[in-house]
């Protein structure tokens, strides 16, 4: 049976579009912005998050690493990164939590299972589910299999994307969405290129053409500091968004700082360490010059 | 002598209600702090009770040896004495006179014992059932009072005056051995109307004295209305409330009192009398509710069906909760949602609830309540009427005697003996455990069942309702105690540590049978060392990560079900034992979460040795990483016993949910689903997690910070320490997900 990389399944979803929602988070991104406060979700691979602070000094781990990446070494516990093969050994037996690792394989079937046990919720708040990641079109099979059986319990699906991906090969799945919601977190390419690995050409292609499916979409731009958060960027976004007539309306995200523990647990360095969420104020300016492109601006 | 605001403000200040509830906010906060620094920690509704002057002593009349006093003369004498000697406490800018300082039942002493803390009469012992109610950690309810709800709309109809010549007509229709009630009950409603005439002379004396014009006359609408209310019926929407406020005050001066009723439709009548004929504004009416709020933090119900499913939310509704937003203090409304709820009073509701962050209103679930009362045989009529009248409980006003919230089973102690027992016996294996655990639950429910009966024949002569029979539908009519004239029996019998049950079971089937991680011998060995050691902790660690109550679909949710499932047959079985009695089984373990946890070992779903065990029917914090609600919901939902008592939801939400419309419209909805979905009873507590950090550390910060801190609402800074810990470590917990 078909399996995904799933970092979590997040009950309960209020942010993620309509109603009460499932989000379910895919690992594995086609872009890497400097910024992500979800860097777990970035490779396709799995990995290993560790969480010194959670480590009670059982030495469990040591026992069963194959590779000697957990040793001890005059009582204390050691683990080199460098020689972890991702197996995920130490995680199994690691239930003070020291140890995760960040995605489980899960079958549809088995995440269906748990997204069902709140039909009832979403039936009445016009919810559903969110499939979000990472990218969700880096596992865009395993994605189409879970939109299908979704579409099957009659479920409002939704998904998140950068949209950096084909055009061709994922409208067939695009198609088949009760919304969209895509980011666009720079208008000028280069800058685009600089921050997130790829230019925005791809994407903006992508934007028209996601107009024609005539599926209510929404549009959000993450507000980073120093980065996004131009009066011009949201300026040229805006302009982009605003010759869309399925756009119900373009969403400013202020930077989200939770992501410093999971660099941490990552043994990554995380550029945006020190960055801090932007003042109501500045939002709601950045929000009124999007509206003045006759679109609707909201500030989540 | 009396508590007065007398001359407080020059002649020339001037007032609108606005200020006036302010100014009376500001004195409410005032003496919640007093009484934090003069009693502590009291982990209980706030009741609206002032602390006593300190120049007033009032010492009770023992009639026993013992030093306390029982009985129908005891009480008597002791309520009439207090009443003649009981200071007024007036205020100026108030509506309303009601304020209380004592409970009776505190005055009388306590036992010192903290299995048994309530004296009771020594003629009438029970050493016999006390080997189980300790073995099984069980409050047994014996010597317990009020927790059932009186018929407010009776005491309406008739005043004093109508109440005491309906006692008198019974009198003289009942025979000799039924007159020490009456003459009791007689005594104590005459020592009511002469307090409410003493109450109104000296209103009247202090509008003489009171130099601002504004108050002067209010002082003097307070002395007339409180002299016609002495014994008169009440006309107007001001009279009710006045008399309300009295009963309130009167009955929580005897033994603490009990619930308010539906408040929309109690006082609908007045409202729209005095509305028709212009006696009184909307602004009127929001004031006196106000103050009515100030008085006492009552529960009343607001909404719900009538018996032709139609809803009755009304104007008076809304007026209610803008009252109460204006006071913006704990107020215990409940709000009844059925599937034909007025949906902007709902989301009205909720939105108060987010604004003011005050725990209130909370929410209660018509469909399943009226299925499960209607099983235990009433029909629909009966079964629309019973109300939300407490914490976690409901209950027809005037016609139930439930003894609801008063009496529990530990069931982590039921487990735990069933635990060493099985581990002294040659065979362990979970099918014994589950089996041992089944035959000593049984034990104790029919040790409860008999606790319960037991009471129920010797109450009256230890603590008769002296003030609950007034407004009870059978016991003036047929001479005695609503303990043995109620309209119905309707006994609640809760269990307590679902979760901790559930998950224990769980973690053994996982990690034992399934995984074969560990022995049963092994388990035992750590649970007796509680968990000693880097090991025990990393075997502790691996049990509390098993499946778990409210993962959704867990092991632990399948053992919750099944475990609620034998309680309730349990506790309905004791109907056979005992006709004329009917048992009704909830989840729900009010500050006793504490106490209960003190008294079990370290138990196999990983919690340490005198923990607390679960909070009511709720998980233990960490159940789920996302700590979805509605997967929490969904496993409460599972659980209901199913009878028309509660295992309420407890919910803490961030401020941030609500912030948005669009996210008050998702909240409630959610409300919606998980009432409809089979939930009873909702709490919601809108945490604003540093404040409450801010204020553990210290409470004289935030002394309005209210919190539900279960099912009721309660000032921050009034529990005690430990009690604000469980509500940090709620927090601590969820942040750390």
């Amino acid at each position: 049976m078909k399996q995904g990389l799933i970092t979590a399944v997040q009950r309960f979803s209020l942010n993620d579009g309509p109603g009460i929602r499932t989000t379910i988070f895919l690992k594995g991104c086609s872009l890497h912005c400097a910024w992500c406060h979800n860097p777990e979700t970035i490779r396709m691979e799995n990995e290993l998050m560790v969480h010194p602070e959670k480590c009670i000094g059982c030495g469990h781990c040591v026992d069963v690493c194959p590779s000697g990446a957990h040793r001890r070494s005059a009582g204390e516990l050691l683990f080199d990164r460098r020689r972890c093969i991702r197996c995920g050994k130490c995680a199994e037996v690691c239930f003070p939590g020291a140890m995760e690792m960040a995605g489980q394989w899960r079958s549809v079937d088995d995440i269906m299972e748990e997204v069902l046990q709140d039909q009832a919720y979403y039936t009445d708040s016009g919810g559903g589910v969110t499939l979000s990641g990472g990218e969700v079109f880096c596992q865009a099979e395993f994605a189409n299999l879970l939109i299908d059986a979704c579409r099957k319990e009659k479920l409002h699906t939704a998904v998140e994307t950068n949209l950096f991906a084909d055009f061709d090969r994922i409208s067939p799945i695009l198609e088949k969405l009760d919304l969209i919601l895509f980011d666009l977190k720079l208008f000028d390419s280069g800058l685009h290129r600089k921050w997130t690995g790829v230019g925005n050409e791809q994407i903006k292609e992508n934007i028209a053409r996601l107009d024609t499916l005539n599926i209510p979409l929404v549009a959000r731009t993450p507000l980073i500091p120093g980065v996004t958060d131009s009066e011009e960027n949201i300026e040229g976004i805006a302009g982009l968004l605003a010759n869309l007539k399925n756009l119900q309306y373009y969403e400013l995200l202020n930077f989200n700082p939770l992501g410093d523990p999971k660099y941490h647990a990552l043994g990554l360095e995380n550029p945006f360490k020190n960055a801090q969420t932007l003042p109501a104020e500045q939002v709601e300016k950045l929000r009124s010059i999007a509206e003045k492109h006759s679109i609707r601006g909201k500030a989540g | 002598m009396m508590i007065q605001y007398i001359n407080q403000y020059p002649e020339t200040e001037e007032f609108d209600y606005a200020k006036r509830l302010r100014l009376l906010r500001e004195r409410k906060l005032a003496q919640t702090a007093e009484k934090v620094e003069k009693e502590g920690g009291l982990n209980e509704d706030d009741y609206g009770r002032v602390v006593a002057p300190d120049y007033f002593k009032f010492k009770i009349i023992p009639n026993h040896p013992d030093g306390h006093f029982y009985g129908y003369s005891g009480w008597t004498e002791n309520y009439t004495r207090l009443l003649a000697e009981h200071p007024l406490y007036v205020d100026p800018l108030d509506a309303f006179v009601g304020r209380g300082f004592f409970f009776l039942i505190r005055l009388r002493g306590m036992t010192g014992d903290p299995s048994y803390p309530y004296p009771w009469n020594p003629a009438y012992p029970f050493d016999d059932l006390k080997p189980l109610f300790d073995r099984y950690n069980i409050i047994c309810g014996i010597g317990r009072d009020h927790h059932f709800n009186p018929d407010i709309k009776m005491g309406l109809d008739l005043g004093w005056g109508g109440i005491l010549r309906k006692l008198e007509h019974y009198r003289a229709l009942n025979p000799p051995e039924t007159y020490e009630f009456y003459d009791s009950e007689i005594a104590v409603v005459k020592a009511i109307i002469s307090f409410l005439r003493r109450i109104s002379h000296q209103l009247a004396e202090l509008a003489l004295i009171e130099r601002n014009p504004v108050l002067s006359r209010n002082l003097k609408e307070m002395a007339d209305i409180n002299f016609r209310m002495a014994d008169g019926v009440p006309q107007t929407m001001r009279e009710a409330i006045q008399w309300m406020c009295w009963f309130s005050m009167l009955s929580r001066l005897y033994n603490r009192g009990s619930a308010g009723g539906q408040l929309d439709q109690l006082l609908l009548p007045y409202y729209e009398n005095d509305i028709r004929t212009g006696r009184i504004t909307d602004e009127d009416a929001k004031f006196y509710l106000g103050c009515l709020f100030f008085n006492d933090s009552r529960y009343y119900q607001l909404g719900g069906p009538d018996i032709n499913g139609n809803d009755t939310i009304n104007p008076l509704s809304y007026l209610i909760l803008e009252a109460a937003d204006a006071v913006n203090i704990a107020c215990n409304l409940t709000v009844r949602v059925h599937d034909r709820t007025d949906p902007v009073f709902l989301r009205k509701a909720v939105g108060y609830l987010f604004s003011n962050k005050n725990g209130w209103p909370r929410f209660s679930g018509d469909t399943a309540l009226v299925q499960g009362f209607m099983r235990c045989g009433f029909p629909r009529e009966e079964a629309i009427r019973r109300i939300s009248s407490g914490c976690h409980w409901m209950s027809i006003p005037g016609k139930e005697y439930t003894l609801n919230d008063i009496v529990k089973i530990n069931t982590a102690r039921v487990f735990e003996v069933a635990w060493k027992e099985m581990m002294d016996s040659p065979e362990q294996s979970l099918e014994a455990l589950h089996n041992r655990f089944l035959s000593h639950l049984r034990t104790a429910v029919e040790a409860t069942a008999d606790g319960i009966h037991f009471h129920l024949q010797h109450q009256d002569q230890n603590e008769p309702e002296l003030i609950l029979n007034l407004l009870s539908h059978g016991p003036i009519e047929k001479g005695c105690d609503v303990t043995k004239g109620a309209t119905y029996f309707n006994l609640c019998m809760d269990g307590a540590a679902l979760a901790t049950v559930a998950d224990s079971f769980a973690a053994i089937e996982q990690r034992i049978v399934r995984e074969k991680r560990l022995t049963f011998r092994e388990l035992d060995t750590f649970l007796q060392s509680d968990f000693a050691g880097t090991e025990g902790e990393y075997i502790r660690q691996m049990l509390q990560h098993s499946e778990r109550y409210c993962q959704g679909n867990s092991l632990g949710d399948a053992w919750a079900v099944r475990i609620s499932r034998e309680y309730s047959d349990l506790v309905r079985r004791q109907n056979e034992r005992y006709p004329g009695l009917n048992f009704i089984p909830g989840w729900f373990s009010w500050s006793n979460t504490l106490y209960f946890g003190r008294h079990v070992g370290a138990t196999p779903n990983g919690r340490k040795a005198g923990t607390a065990i679960n909070h009511g029917a709720n998980p233990h914090p960490g159940f789920r990483r996302d700590g979805a609600v509605t997967a929490m919901c969904n496993s409460i939902a599972a659980i209901q016993p199913g009878y028309g008592n509660t295992a309420p939801v407890q919910l803490e939400l961030d401020p941030g949910t609500g912030e948005t419309p669009e996210a008050l419209d998702k909240l409630v909805c959610m409300v919606r689903t998980l009432l409809k979905t089979g939930n009873t009873l909702l709490n919601i507590n809108i945490i604003d997690g540093e404040k409450i950090l801010k204020a553990h550390e210290n409470p004289a910060l935030y002394p309005d910070l209210v919190v539900r801190v279960t099912g009721f609402t309660a000032y921050f800074s009034m529990l005690s320490k430990e009690f604000r810990q469980l509500v940090v470590d709620r927090i601590i917990n969820k942040r750390s997900a």
